[in-house]
């Protein structure tokens, strides 16, 4: 992962947690443009499962299934975006 | 690995038709990839009870997810529900209730509210063994030196001190110079790495030995930031959970370039010192 595309992942990342915190619809969107930022790179598979997650709680989901998926995609990017900022804090990557 | 999922039920996540297999699989990559040093690890920062906004967490789920990561024990103390006294008195006796049933392995930190009386309650907690006390100033509703008094009482007890510092609080370094002016030999341990206020409680509070900052929820830029000899690892349970909080801490030496010691000590020795 270069510099820059950790910058885009966290940035986009932290608009995802502020939506989930929220509840706000437009989480599942977001995820899914912060999936496409990390496809290819090593923390990728995680965005994905997050942003499928988002998708599958943005239904008719119980609440209490849909609050346990929106806390699973939270802790899916949480790992995300501590990949991302260790590699802009200088662990391992190009710069 | 088997139990809950990135901190969740399994069973609530099969009606979503949620990938638990890869879920499972994602999890254990990542802790299996830190490459942590074997030592004693404890987590500085979980709630038991049921919390106004719905998270919840019993003891033996605690205690299962210790197991799965191999962690010999964890700080406790109630969740957000102060009850009809207002004083946690129900929360704080199943916590401790919970602790006395543990072997040990949680160690019960009494949550009180400095606006209210607390007396009787803190004189409850001395009775029944509790090591330390909780405060939540946003929960609560106070300012941090709005509570010299208690943490002064708790201080005499020998306990630390765990504060909120995370998400919703207000300039905190200021006020927590403050508190620890009022309250002198008081112990202070700043939860979520004082992400509310990092860089000023950092650059006025980071080298006082008697401030701890705990790991949970915290964030990475914040903790590579902190000598390691004064911080503990935290998870937050049932807000977080320990996969991220052990990833956190991995990643944060490597970047900071923690000696083995040091990392022992942010996995168990620094809280184990201050609980002794």
């Amino acid at each position: 992962m270069t510099r820059a595309e950790a910058v885009r992942l966290v940035a986009a990342l932290a608009q995802c947690e502020i939506a989930m915190v929220r509840r706000d619809p437009v989480a599942g969107p977001l995820l899914a443009q912060a999936a496409r930022a990390a496809e290819g790179l090593s923390p990728g598979p995680l965005v994905a499962a997050a942003a499928r997650m988002a998708r599958l709680i943005g239904g008719d989901a119980p609440p209490e299934a849909a609050a346990a998926g929106r806390k699973v995609a939270q802790a899916l990017c949480r790992a995300a975006v501590q990949e991302a900022q260790a590699v802009l804090l200088g662990e391992d990557g190009p710069r | 690995m088997s139990g809950r999922l990135w901190g969740e039920d399994p069973g609530l996540l099969a009606p979503l038709g949620a990938p638990t297999d890869e879920l499972a699989a994602l999890e254990r990559d990542l802790v299996d990839g830190l490459g942590l040093p074997e030592t004693e690890l404890w987590d500085a920062h979980a709630h038991l009870g049921r919390d106004a906004d719905g998270h919840a967490l019993t003891a033996d789920g605690l205690l299962a997810d210790l197991d799965r990561f191999g962690f010999a024990g964890a700080v406790c103390f109630p969740a957000n529900e102060p009850g009809a006294d207002g004083q946690f008195a129900d929360a704080n006796r199943r916590v401790r209730e919970a602790a006395a049933a543990s072997g040990g392995r949680l160690v019960p930190f009494c949550r009180l509210d400095p606006g209210m009386p607390w007396d009787g309650e803190l004189a409850a907690a001395r009775e029944a063994g509790v090591r330390g006390l909780k405060l939540h100033p946003i929960a609560q509703r106070f300012r941090p030196p709005d509570a010299a008094a208690l943490v002064r009482a708790a201080t005499d007890l020998g306990w630390p001190v765990l504060i909120h510092a995370g998400y919703g609080a207000r300039p905190l370094a200021g006020p927590i110079q403050t508190l620890l002016a009022r309250a002198p030999g008081a112990r202070l341990i700043l939860a979520h790495g004082a992400r509310g206020d990092a860089r000023a409680v950092v650059e006025r509070l980071g080298d006082r030995d008697d401030v701890l900052f705990d790991t949970s929820l915290a964030a990475l830029p914040d903790l590579v930031g902190i000598r390691p000899e004064r911080l503990c690892l935290g998870a937050d349970r049932p807000y977080g959970e320990h996969a991220t909080a052990l990833q956190l801490v991995a990643l944060a030496a490597r970047v900071a370039g923690w000696d083995a010691d040091q990392l022992r000590g942010v996995l168990g020795g620094n809280l184990l010192r201050w609980l002794a």
